[in-house]
């Protein structure tokens, strides 16, 4: 398939299974995972550094539509994205890619991508709750949220990684 | 010049950066301001009409639970409407002139309640004559007032909102307070400035009061759950519970007072 339909319709899917699904389910006052960053994840290694900037900002913008938060979302996705080039580098070390495309579970191994998911989750989440309370004065109640939400989203990711891979593989 | 355009593309990831960020934090604290001077409008037919289709999925599986509910309504209405007029005979003689509020039902197609600030989207608009600043209810109690509008969709902000503040009343004793939201859980709110005087016990039911300007007098909000009276010589607080139920909310009415736009031009004047 041609790579840019790809990302394209990656992109409405995690959108849409972020605003009709997961943003539904109910787990307490305390627990929003957020699993719309998958998108910004798995963009190819290649991209230019504007452009991840651009799309995660695109990004979170589409999910402030729908909740009616506009630039709460595309604030934090921004800002993971402008993380996402040191991030990578700082999980992986000398590690070279020479023949990989994207950041993916399947050729870089469940360790490594839950290292790279957990930091880019923990810049996004943090970013977005304390924007959300938008003053400091409910700092206690911002930092519950990011501790209880940050498993759950992770999990989630993870898991969503995995059913990816297991179907990549039986083509 | 040229060193201007060395610089900016050396560092553009940096610049577009900030730009990226300032135009979300500016989009954000626009959105924080109270709703009436609003820049941006949030509500879009597009989105509405996505959360149209997906809740059409759910509605039809709680269609027995809304039959009932709406059932049980209109038993309860027939019985008030029986105290003044004989239901039995086809003409009520309602006196138009007399009516002080317009109902408009519509449906709830979005509704978030774990979120710092809650938004309901209702699949009625401005074509449909709802504006904002008007009130909206369910057949339990109050839900909100709507914020934006779109032809064919509205925005509302719930009660479960961290700048949601409704006059109410203690019907025991006609007492007034106010009510907000605090609790992180959709199923309590915080009714404070209660005077001192005043004990309220577990069950004590809230009320709309008159002075609420958005909300027509004597509407259902909730009763107490806890009371907490403050040692030190201030005003009391009571946790209540809604009687929304936020979490199913599906049929709503939104409130048009018809006697707004005179009250409207009789506080203008005194401004």
């Amino acid at each position: 398939m041609n790579k840019t339909a790809l990302q394209i319709i990656r992109f409405v899917v995690l959108v849409l299974f972020q605003v009709l699904v997961i943003n539904h389910i109910r787990l307490g006052g305390y627990v929003h995972p957020y699993i719309y960053l998958i998108f910004v994840m798995l963009l190819p290694f290649s991209t230019p550094k504007w452009q991840l900037l651009v799309l995660g900002f695109a990004l979170g913008l589409s999910v402030d539509l729908f909740t009616g938060t506009p630039g709460l979302h595309a604030g934090a996705t921004t800002l993971m994205a402008f993380c996402r080039p040191s991030i990578i580098k700082l999980v992986s070390g000398n590690q070279k890619f020479e023949n990989i495309n994207e950041p993916n579970l399947g050729q870089l191994g469940g360790i490594w991508f839950f290292r790279y998911a957990l930091c880019l989750v923990l810049v996004h989440h943090f970013t977005l709750f304390l924007l959300e309370s938008f003053s400091f004065r409910l700092i206690g109640q911002v930092l519950l949220r990011i501790l209880l939400s940050v498993p759950v989203s992770i999990f989630l990711i993870m898991m969503i990684m995995f059913i990816f891979k297991s179907e990549k593989k039986r083509d | 010049m040229n060193n201007l355009r060395r610089f900016i593309l050396k560092h553009h990831f940096v610049i577009l950066f900030i730009l990226l960020e300032v135009i979300s934090i500016l989009l954000l604290a626009n959105s924080q301001r109270f709703h009436r001077n609003r820049m941006v409008n949030t509500t879009n037919d597009a989105v509405g009409k996505i959360y149209e289709w997906s809740s059409a999925v759910g509605n039809y599986f709680r269609l027995n639970t809304a039959n009932e509910q709406l059932a049980e309504e209109n038993a309860l209405l027939r019985k008030q409407l029986s105290v003044v007029y004989d239901t039995t005979s086809s003409i009520y003689n309602v006196n138009e002139s007399d009516t002080l509020y317009e109902y408009i039902p519509a449906q709830v197609v979005n509704n978030s309640t774990n979120q710092a600030n809650n938004y309901i989207i209702i699949n009625k608009g401005k074509s449909d004559g709802i504006e904002r600043d008007m009130s909206v209810m369910s057949t339990e109690g109050i839900v909100g007032v709507v914020t934006d509008v779109s032809r064919h969709y509205a925005s509302v902000m719930s009660l479960l909102h961290s700048k949601s503040v409704v006059g109410v009343r203690i019907k025991e004793s006609q007492e007034l307070a106010s009510l907000k939201w605090e609790t992180n859980n959709y199923r309590y709110g915080m009714v404070e400035d209660i005077p001192t005087h005043i004990i309220l016990q577990k069950g004590d039911t809230i009320l709309t009061s008159s002075h609420s300007y958005i909300f027509p007098e004597d509407l259902m909000v909730g009763t107490v759950e806890e009371f907490y009276p403050t040692a030190i010589d201030a005003l009391n607080k009571a946790k209540i519970r809604f009687s929304t139920d936020f979490a199913t909310l599906r049929h709503v009415y939104v409130i048009r007072d018809l006697h707004k736009p005179e009250l409207d031009s009789l506080k203008a004047r005194f401004q």
